[in-house]
């Protein structure tokens, strides 16, 4: 019973905050430019007017076209069920990590097949972008899986992200969450793989394929963009320095919350600033990125095996 | 060392190339007319964004230029919850530019139609109002409103990004 | 009723071969629709065959008649596995040929074609049954025959291409597989399997080397491993679809029983060489598979390719389970050993489906090019919603079946990465990337082929005039099909458990992480309770029916099925990520409109998806062997004088060796 209030909890909290992240990296990106910027929660906003606008459906679509917000936005709710990201028994036990990655790819190859059903140029383009991107990281995130549950002896979330296992105890973890740390830039579509802020449609990935999408569906389809940025930001801070708390009390809870906060605040401020420091790669350089990101990998797996 | 030495100057450094006295003069209208208009986006269905799609029906990209400079560091209409999208799918409000081109009369009136409802069509700039100098030419429609529905005109030629504000701000007054 | 359970073995047997021999009885309909059903009933009985063994696993079914010439038949737990799918699948393959075969009527001759299915199933099942090597090659040959001749039904020029160099290939491996059995049995090819394996754990090292190095080249060319792939995607492709279903859901898999029965019942175990032997072809399998399937344009050859990549995975996972049995890590050995077999039996069940299914677009379509193809989404719903749960099963997705056979694989060696030597972690560390490398691009060639030829707008006049849904029973085959796949990964443990007694009669097998037990059907329904939840909140805070249709956001202009993606475009950053394995030709060809100016040119592209074995291993070879051919005919002169002088030679050779 605590388990579940646990789980509604934490799907909650993220659910709630998730807008936040989004709004609060495009603040400091628009400070770092010198710009004052949009305040961060305007994003919720935006995402209840988009709600409430006209859904407007391309005539070539299939029913693949309407399935596709759902079962985007359900495999990232999937992700924040199953993982503990704020209490260490928040997610289920038998969910492991090649589940979770297999999930993570299902959400990928849903909003693709969105993107191609819209019948354009740009929708296929960021399609066939995003599936080269989300196929090829893809060893490099098994691998940085394997090396954290090397460590954790079980490659069961509850294990790797449930018990405290940081890379500051765990200083053999350090690659592995370097690697990490190219996954997310990858999977979230951030620079320097793809430039979220874009209007060019010939540059975008992960842009192209909502082109077509509007009113809910787009609402859902964004909001599943941010509540995966935020389930990404809280795994790595979890693995740096909050640890996801097992108690279930109000002053607990309380402190859990707050560090979730912290976690989404520092993390967007260096996600911006990283971003305001770099320029995006040509999608035909991506190949040296995503071979960086493996290998960083497998070097902190050979590095777990040999500490 | 490129790294620090750009957050270094991202940080303490100046932030603008001249001193604030200089040009503080029309700011104020510009702050006062991005505030209003932030309250009335504020109180408009519900929500508080406004997400422009830029239409170009045929301008002389005098009118591109003043809204490419709104998104910058100076006018920066992202602090009152306006900004600009890559689709009109997206979109909340059409900017349309231009006496609408016979080319160009198809591209105005689907981008009207693709974009969702509610939807606020502007017409930006003397062209787009009235036709401007090309006005009964042959080769133009003429004024956006004879190709479709425009609920707002912003005369001038081309508008400055200031009085596109407050133009914005006058006519969304009046609905509330 | 009892009597035909009992005798269902036989039965299943003699049903075969009455098919056979009704589909050659004339010309009417009647006749194709009786050698079918006859096959439902043959494959029905096998069915029951197997189960009466699933359920006692320690009996064996015997056939054997008073004659002691006629040799023994006899089905084990092992052979049950595979006999099970082989009558599963002809079962379901039967069906769908009784109208698909109908609306081919003047592309084939049905007569002939029912009967060398009908042939082509008993010798599969014979391989199965056989218990001596005499038995097995012949049955191998009626199989291996029977779908030469079926490759090249259409009588086109490139199926007569396909079949030739099928022969070949196939003609090689078995006369591969023949030496290493007279190899084995000194000579002698009616011994039993089991006085076989007595023998060859007394045989030396260099004839257990030969024996196994042939083995390897016989079945593993039947099964399509690279190197000696090349006849795979041209003859798969050109047989007819329930006939592609047949050979690469069911036939491979023969080849696959084949290679473990004499691994594991015949010769001694294997050493570490052989078995990174067998890994490391399967890796190079594996990769070169999936990267083709992926370039690739045609339907039908994408899922080829795509065979010979899962047939390289399970390759893979047969060669580390070696590996770790002779290093001595046995749980390693037990799960990837389980997670082959379980890999095997989804993979003819979702390939079979595809191919099935592959049968009816490409009928729709009146193409196998994957560029015309599209749209067939909105016209054909519930045709494409099987697809698309097929393919997704087929990029081993949760909470499909393969997804638990590759999950076993990673979790088996995920476990053993610390346990052990530096060479074994290398070993599995290397496998481990390479195999997550070959299973994100699996994921990009399945994505191709379900969204290229089932979403957007139709690319070609005939997909676009596609109104027609496929018949009742051949939606029904594919539907089975989809259903098997899904159940597959619900039930999971228990085909595991199956595995498990079938080869290893080791103890219950689940799947374990940390220290609970995985339930299928826990991913499965939070996966479905989840999109609900999106659904119901989608519901609460929006309304509905405030929606219009309008055509794609197109900037302006009219935009059409031309400027799609195609499959080409859609796969071009791999190609270009790729270039130096596949060495795709790419070529512009610029021609003036008018003579005397330059710049008003048509320009066209060509893209030539050449394959590099057959351009650098298989074509040189060819001309290498004409080219011997052509010195030889030079002692052909047309002088009888000098053909005298040959067979005066041979004679003073032949007495000079003999004396």
């Amino acid at each position: 019973m605590i388990t579940i209030l646990m789980i509604v909890l934490q799907v909650l909290v993220v659910l709630l905050v998730a807008p936040l992240v989004t709004g609060l990296v495009r603040w400091v990106k628009a400070r770092l430019q010198g710009r004052r910027g949009a305040v961060p929660w305007l994003v919720y906003f935006a995402l209840l007017t988009t709600l409430k606008k006209e859904n407007v459906i391309s005539e070539s679509r299939s029913w693949m076209f309407r399935l596709v917000p759902f079962v985007v936005l359900g495999t990232i709710l999937f992700l924040v069920v199953t993982l503990p990201l704020i209490f260490s028994d928040g997610g289920l036990a038998q969910i492991d990590l090649f589940v979770l990655a297999g999930v993570l790819a299902l959400g990928s190859i849903f909003l693709v097949f969105g993107g191609l059903d819209a019948a354009t140029a740009f929708g296929g383009m960021g399609a066939s972008r995003e599936m080269t991107l989300a196929t090829l990281i893809e060893p490099a995130v098994l691998t940085t899986f394997a090396g954290f549950a090397v460590v954790a002896g079980s490659s069961s979330v509850q294990a790797i992200f449930g018990q405290g296992m940081t890379v500051v105890s765990h200083p053999a973890l350090l690659l592995s969450f370097a690697a990490l740390v190219l996954i997310t830039l990858a999977e979230n579509a951030r620079y320097p793989v793809d430039n979220p802020a874009t209007h060019l449609e010939l540059t975008m990935v992960h842009e192209a394929m909502i082109l077509e999408y509007s009113g809910p569906y787009l609402a859902m389809l964004e909001y599943a963009s941010s509540i995966k940025l935020t389930v990404f930001m809280l795994i790595l801070g979890n693995l740096i320095w909050v640890q996801p708390v097992s108690a279930f009390d109000l002053s607990t809870i309380g402190m859990a919350v707050l560090g979730v906060l912290v976690t989404v605040v520092v993390g967007s401020c260096l996600l911006a600033l990283l971003e305001s420091s770099m320029a995006k790669m040509r999608f035909f350089r991506m190949q040296e990125y995503l071979s960086v990101a493996f290998f960083l990998a497998f070097a902190g797996l050979i590095l777990t095996l040999i500490v | 060392m490129y790294i620090l030495k750009l957050f270094r100057i991202l940080f303490w450094g100046p932030r603008v190339t001249q001193e604030r006295s200089q040009f503080s003069a029309t700011d104020e209208h510009l702050e006062t007319a991005g505030t209003e208009l932030k309250q009335i986006i504020g109180s408009l269905y519900g929500g508080r964004s406004l997400r422009i799609r830029a239409v170009d029906g045929g301008s002389t990209n005098a009118e591109e230029i003043e809204l490419t400079a709104l998104g910058n560091a100076y006018y920066d209409i992202e602090r009152f919850g306006l900004s600009f999208v890559a689709s009109p799918r997206h979109a909340d409000m059409l900017f349309v530019t231009g006496p609408v081109t016979r080319n160009l009369e198809t591209a105005v009136r689907t981008t009207y139609e693709a974009a969702p409802q509610p939807c606020i069509v502007v017409a930006v700039g003397d062209g787009a109002c009235t036709g401007g100098i090309w006005k009964d030419s042959y080769a133009v429609v003429g004024a956006v409103e004879n190709v479709i529905p425009v609920h707002l005109k912003i005369p001038g030629d081309p508008p400055t990004p200031t009085q596109m504000l407050r133009a914005l701000v006058g006519v969304l007054k009046k609905p509330s | 009723m009892s009597f035909l359970v009992q005798n269902a073995l036989l039965g299943s047997l003699i049903f075969t071969v009455l098919s056979g021999v009704i589909a050659l009885g004339g010309r009417s309909l009647l006749f194709h629709k009786l050698a079918q059903v006859l096959l439902v009933v043959s494959g029905t009985l096998g069915i029951v065959a197997s189960f009466i063994l699933f359920l006692q696993p320690q009996a064996v079914l015997q056939i054997s008649l008073a004659s002691s010439f006629f040799p023994i038949l006899q089905l084990d737990l092992f052979g049950a596995i595979f006999y099970a799918l082989i009558s599963l699948v002809s079962v379901l393959c039967a069906i769908y040929a009784i109208p698909y075969l109908q609306s081919y009527q003047s592309t084939y001759h049905l007569r002939s074609l029912n009967a060398l299915v009908a042939a082509f199933v008993l010798g599969m099942q014979i391989v199965i049954l056989s218990t001596s090597p005499f038995m097995f090659m012949i049955a191998w040959e009626v199989m291996s025959m029977a779908s030469f001749f079926l490759v090249m039904s259409d009588r086109s020029h490139d199926s007569i291409r396909a079949a030739l160099l099928y022969l070949i290939m196939t003609h090689l491996g078995a006369a591969a597989i023949l030496i290493a059995f007279l190899l084995l049995a000194q000579g002698s090819l009616f011994v039993d399997f089991s006085t076989l394996a007595d023998m060859s754990w007394t045989a030396p090292v260099w004839m257990l080397w030969t024996a196994f190095s042939l083995f390897f080249f016989g079945f593993g060319s039947k099964a399509g491993l690279v190197p000696f792939h090349v006849w795979l995607p041209e003859a798969h492709p050109s047989a007819p679809s329930h006939v592609s279903a047949l050979m690469s859901g069911v036939m491979l898999k023969v080849a696959l029983y084949g290679f473990l029965r004499v691994l594991l019942f015949i010769l001694p175990p294997i050493g570490v060489a052989a078995s990174l032997l067998i890994l490391g072809f399967g890796l190079l399998t594996a990769l070169y598979g999936v990267l083709y399937a992926v370039v690739d344009r045609d339907f039908k050859r994408t899922l080829a390719f795509s065979s010979i990549e899962n047939i390289g995975l399970i390759f893979t996972m047969l060669g580390v389970a070696f590996f770790a049995s002779s290093q001595g890590l046995q749980a390693l050995y037990q799960t990837t050993l389980v997670a082959a077999v379980f890999f095997m039996i989804a993979h003819a069940i979702f390939k079979s489906g595809l191919f099935l299914a592959s049968g009816l677009i490409v009928r729709a379509v009146h193409s196998r090019n994957l560029e015309l193809m599209g749209g067939l989404a909105k016209r054909l719903p519930l045709f494409s919603v099987l697809f698309c749960v097929l393919c997704l099963a087929a990029a081993s997705l949760p909470p499909f079946g393969p997804f638990f056979g590759e999950w076993m694989f990673f979790q088996g060696l995920l476990q053993s990465f610390s346990s052990a030597t530096p060479l074994v972690s290398a070993v599995l560390v290397l496998t481990f990337a390479i195999t997550a490398l070959v299973g994100g691009l699996a994921i990009f060639a399945m994505v191709k082929l379900f969204a290229i030829s089932m979403l957007a707008e139709p690319r070609s006049a005939h997909a676009r005039e596609v109104h027609e849904p496929p018949a009742a029973s051949e939606l029904f085959c594919v539907t089975v099909f989809a259903l098997l796949i899904v159940a597959l990964g619900l039930y999971a443990p228990v085909v595991l458990d199956l595995i498990g007694g079938g080869i290893l009669t080791a103890s219950r097998f689940e799947l374990i992480v940390g220290n609970s037990t995985v339930q299928p059907s826990l991913i499965l329904w939070l996966l479905l309770g989840c999109v609900l939840i999106v659904w119901i909140l989608r519901r609460l805070t929006s309304r509905a029916s405030f929606e219009r249709m309008y055509h794609g956001w197109d900037c302006g202009q009219p935009i059409d099925a031309s400027m799609e993606y195609t499959a080409t475009a859609f796969s071009a950053p791999i190609r270009f990520f790729f270039r130096l394995v596949l060495r795709t030709k790419k070529a512009v060809q610029v021609e003036p409109v008018v003579a005397s100016n330059t710049w008003i040119a048509t320009r066209s592209m060509t893209l030539n998806l050449r394959s590099i074995w057959m351009d650098f291993g298989y074509s040189p070879l060819g001309r290498l062997l004409i080219g011997c051919a052509d010195q030889v005919k030079k002692i052909q002169n047309g002088n009888i004088r000098f053909y005298l002088l040959l067979i005066f030679v041979t004679l003073i050779l032949t007495l000079w060796i003999a004396l």
